[in-house]
């Protein structure tokens, strides 16, 4: 073939192997990985760089619009409707117990059965520090300028508000004597009215119709209590008395005590009964009222009646308006501070109660009795929740509450949490049924299966609806929510079937034979070898449904139910002043269906990582 | 290893035959096998060896015929089925461990749900076993994390676990590297010395020659010849025995 061979062809490795080295360093490590996965070539980089500059822009006009200008009010005014829909207002208690009762629940069976990362505890914690932080911190960033404006006919007016001892509160006038005034766009919160009244007279001084130059306003601002005595400083009354020649100074004086306040503003017709022209009364230090009314009575209760007066005016969320773009201090004063102050307490107490589950659960966790407690508590849970949530008829402690009331997330969560735990077992069960040796369940099951799955949900639902109670006059009782439960579950229940089937496919021949062979009874053969190592292998599957089926649920809306996406309709029918609002609303919601669905597939990956007894892991 | 104390046979066949649709598989076969007998199966590929063995404890059905195990023949009665079934233990070519379960488990599985012993006992019972065929050391492993022979070994303890009189072995050595071979006959040795009633399929022909006390020899779904070791190997009588002697040493 190629001749004859020499010494050369002889080769003998040395007696001791080459000593293992590390590999170069570019290969390695994060800087080995960018090289690898983002500049591996140049149409590799190229991409990389594209899409870095597309994602940075979307990211920076988000937070731009959500840090400027986007109005979170319509969220943090309403987390109740949000998260319990219509739920009675003085049973709300039955809600919040529910929550406690699960964290703690969680905690404790994570302490006992799960492992709770450093991560975890550190993202929590640090959350907590943000939430107290900011809270800190929002409440020493001052509150923006409040604007009305003074003009001839609707003046005198006064402001009501609710100031704090110590707050430090100031106020000025500044006329509007030149064009470049009133073109200004003033910086804060302005009043409805005078908004619509200065854009008109902005543009009249524009168009020449409007001589601002005659201006000729008497002015006198006043600080009251609301028994009508002034608010002195020094002894004196704190006023500005604005002559058409001299607007008078800033008047700034801290509060003597908390309670209600009312700046007069009035017109001296004595000294000038020829009044004209336009100046802006400017606020600061007043914080602007959630304008619910059940917060304002509250308050009433709290502070006593609100002072009235001629044209009063009360510092309310609604009246005004914000306008100019924010700075991020106040975003974290107006936006953040209070939404996380209307989440503190929850936030604190959840995370008491979740730690002390949690280390009870880690200290009881070789107890067989802590363990059993656990899962039975569990299992009582679920009785205890519908019990708390629908309440009892006629009782005292307990009244009842319809569930066409229960909404927002409680709807959502309680949807989807009986549709997994009923749909479950369906699922397996007509998974079984459709491949069952006896021809006549077989049938059964593939043409539930099929029917199902060749009809859209929300007809599902409309069929829950209206002609189930057609059919059999008995379901025309049934509640509505818990027809809508029975729709979804069926639904889930039949894609759930085929992923089922999908795993119980793959389980290899030889296994059914080894539990034969070993004496296993069909039964024993199905829940001890053939349906672990099925559902196993279809977890992404199956959590992929469950994560539908939640965002599914969002379709009850059709029947008149209110869960997460609907209640923003009863959130803007009701309070007409968040029309403008619903995007951020639909927004935070959508963060709410994102968080909840990541978490929901980031399990199934735990689980599917959880234990080397995997199918995949055959050789 | 000689044929002991009793003379009831533990296995008969009578007249057994057997079709896959309309393919005869197993064609007249009639054997018995005594309490404590190894006997070894061997025979060309596609003989119908494996239909065989299956049948005795009813992973397959025979059509014509009778078999007893134990006194009880195989019919449609479930209870039958049941109770000979748990008398006889099976291992596989492709050992067919339980993948999600530990070895442990894989082993005290069947004694604790189908003979309802408590948990404790069982695991006990199948560290001991673990011990008798080498590797106590693997009780918490996934069979994934095994090698072949450790698996195959794995699966002799399972079917020990149960207790059985009659172990079914269907070629266990013939899907393991050639340096594992050798532990897993290992084992099957030390249980025929042991007194178990074995039925092997194999192609081993040194295990044959060494353990077995009778050789069967199936061709095209017959048995052709039966005999001892040492007439089978010296002195075959039929010419399909002795062709395929000649093809196989
Ligand atoms: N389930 C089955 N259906 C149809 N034919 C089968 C089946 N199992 C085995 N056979 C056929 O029966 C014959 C005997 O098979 P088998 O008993 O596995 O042979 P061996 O184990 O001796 O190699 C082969 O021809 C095989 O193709
Ligand atoms: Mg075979």
């Amino acid at each position: 073939m190629r001749g004859e061979y020499h010494s050369s062809d002889h080769y003998v490795a040395p007696p001791e192997p080459p000593t293992s080295r590390r590999p170069p360093v570019a290969t390695v490590g994060p800087l080995g990985w960018v090289r690898a996965n983002l500049f591996s070539s140049p149409i590799n980089s190229i991409a990389t760089i594209v899409m870095a500059i597309i994602l940075g822009g979307l990211l920076w006009l988000a937070l731009d619009w959500s840090i400027r200008s986007a109005q979170w009010g319509v969220v943090f005014n309403n987390l109740r409707l949000i998260t319990s829909g219509l739920y009675t207002r003085s049973e709300i208690w039955r809600v919040e117990l529910i929550g406690a009762l699960l964290v703690m629940l969680t905690g404790l069976s994570l302490g006992i059965w799960g492992y709770v990362s450093r991560g975890v505890f550190l993202t929590v914690a640090v959350s907590l520090a943000v939430i107290l932080g900011v809270l800190l911190i929002g409440a020493r960033i001052g509150e923006p300028t409040l604007y009305m404006l003074a003009e001839p006919e609707r003046t005198p007016a006064s402001l009501v508000f609710l100031g704090t001892q110590g707050d430090e509160v100031s106020f000025e006038i500044e006329p509007l004597t030149d064009l470049e005034a009133i073109n200004a766009r003033p910086l804060g919160y302005i009043e409805n009215q005078s908004r619509t009244d200065w854009s008109t007279r902005a543009r009249e001084a524009r168009d020449g119709t409007l001589d601002l130059g005659a201006y000729n306003l008497h002015l006198t601002a006043a600080l009251f209590r609301p028994d009508g005595s002034p608010v002195t400083r020094d002894g004196a009354p704190v006023r500005i008395a604005a002559t058409p020649d001299d607007a008078g100074s800033t008047q700034t004086v801290e509060l003597p005590r908390t309670g209600w306040y009312k700046l007069e503003v009035v017109r001296d017709d004595e000294a000038n009964d020829e009044n004209a022209g336009y100046a802006w009364v400017k606020v600061r230090g007043v914080e602007l009222l959630p304008s619910q009314s059940e917060l304002l009575a509250a308050r009433e209760v709290e502070y006593g009646p609100r002072p009235t007066a001629a044209r009063a005016l009360l510092a309310e969320e609604a009246a005004y308006r914000y306008e100019g773009t924010r700075t991020f201090a106040e975003f974290i004063s107006l936006q953040v501070a209070p939404f996380l102050s209307t989440i503190a307490l929850e936030a604190v107490v959840g995370t008491a109660l979740f730690l002390n589950g949690w280390v009870i659960g880690i200290l009881g966790r070789r107890e067989r009795r802590v363990r059993r407690t656990t899962l039975a508590a569990w299992v009582l849970s679920v009785p205890v929740i519908l019990l708390l949530l629908g309440g009892i008829e006629g009782s005292r402690a307990l009244p009842a509450v319809p569930s066409i009331q229960w909404g927002g997330l409680l709807l959502t969560m309680l949807l989807t949490v009986v549709g997994i735990a009923a749909s479950f077992p369906l699922g397996v069960a007509l998974a079984l049924g459709r491949r069952s040796d006896l021809p006549v369940i077989k049938l059964v099951c593939t043409l539930f299966i099929e029917t199902i799955r060749g009809v859209p949900l929300i007809t599902i639902l409309f069929m829950a609806k209206l002609i189930v109670p057609f059919f059999w006059v008995g379901l025309s009782d049934l509640d509505m929510t818990v027809r809508m439960m029975i729709g979804v579950t069926l639904f889930s229940a039949a894609y759930l079937a085929e992923n089922v089937r999908g795993g119980l496919q793959i389980i290899p021949h030889g296994q059914i034979e080894a539990a034969r062979a070993l004496g296993m009874n069909p039964l024993l053969m199905t829940t001890l070898i053939v349906l672990p190592q099925a559902l196993r292998a279809v977890i992404p599957a199956i959590v992929g449904q469950f994560i539908s089926l939640f965002k599914d649920t969002s379709l009850v809306a059709v029947v008149g139910l209110f869960e997460l996406v609907g209640i923003v309709d009863i959130i803007v029918s009701g309070q007409p002043i968040y029309r403008p609002y619903q995007r951020e609303a639909y927004i935070f919601i959508a963060l709410i269906y994102f968080v909840i669905s990541y978490a929901m597939s980031d399990v199934s990956r735990r689980l599917e990582a959880s234990g080397a007894g995997s199918v995949h892991a055959r050789r | 290893m000689a044929q002991s104390n009793s003379n009831e046979p533990i296995i008969v066949c009578r007249d057994v035959n057997k079709w896959f649709g309309n393919f005869h598989v197993l064609k007249d076969i009639n054997v018995e096998i005594y309490p404590q007998e190894v006997v070894v199966i061997i025979g060309p590929s596609g003989s119908g060896k494996s239909t065989f063995i299956r049948c005795i404890n009813r992973l397959e059905e025979h059509q014509e015929g009778q078999i007893i195990v134990d006194g009880i023949e195989l019919s449609h009665d479930v209870r039958n089925i049941a109770a000979i079934r748990s008398e006889i233990g099976m291992v596989f070519q492709q050992f067919n461990l339980f993948p999600h379960l530990t070895v442990l488990h894989n082993i005290s599985l069947a004694p604790r749900y189908v003979r309802r012993q408590p948990r404790r006992d069982a695991e006990q019972y199948a560290l001991q076993l673990l011990d008798r065929v080498g590797i106590p050391e693997q009780a918490r492993k996934y069979p994934g994390q095994l090698s072949g022979g450790q698996q195959q070994r794995v699966a002799i303890a399972r079917a020990l676990a149960m207790q059985p009189k009659i172990m079914l072995f269907d070629e266990p050595t013939s899907a393991l590297d050639p340096e594992m071979i050798k532990e897993v006959l290992d084992v099957m040795k030390e249980l025929a010395q042991s007194g178990m009633t074995m039925l092997v399929v194999t192609h081993e022909m040194g295990f044959a020659r060494e353990v077995a006390d009778r050789i069967v020899f199936f061709d095209e779904g017959r048995i052709v010849e039966v005999g001892t070791p040492e007439h089978f190997f010296t002195a075959p009588q039929h010419d399909r025995t002795k062709l395929f002697l000649s093809q196989i040493l």
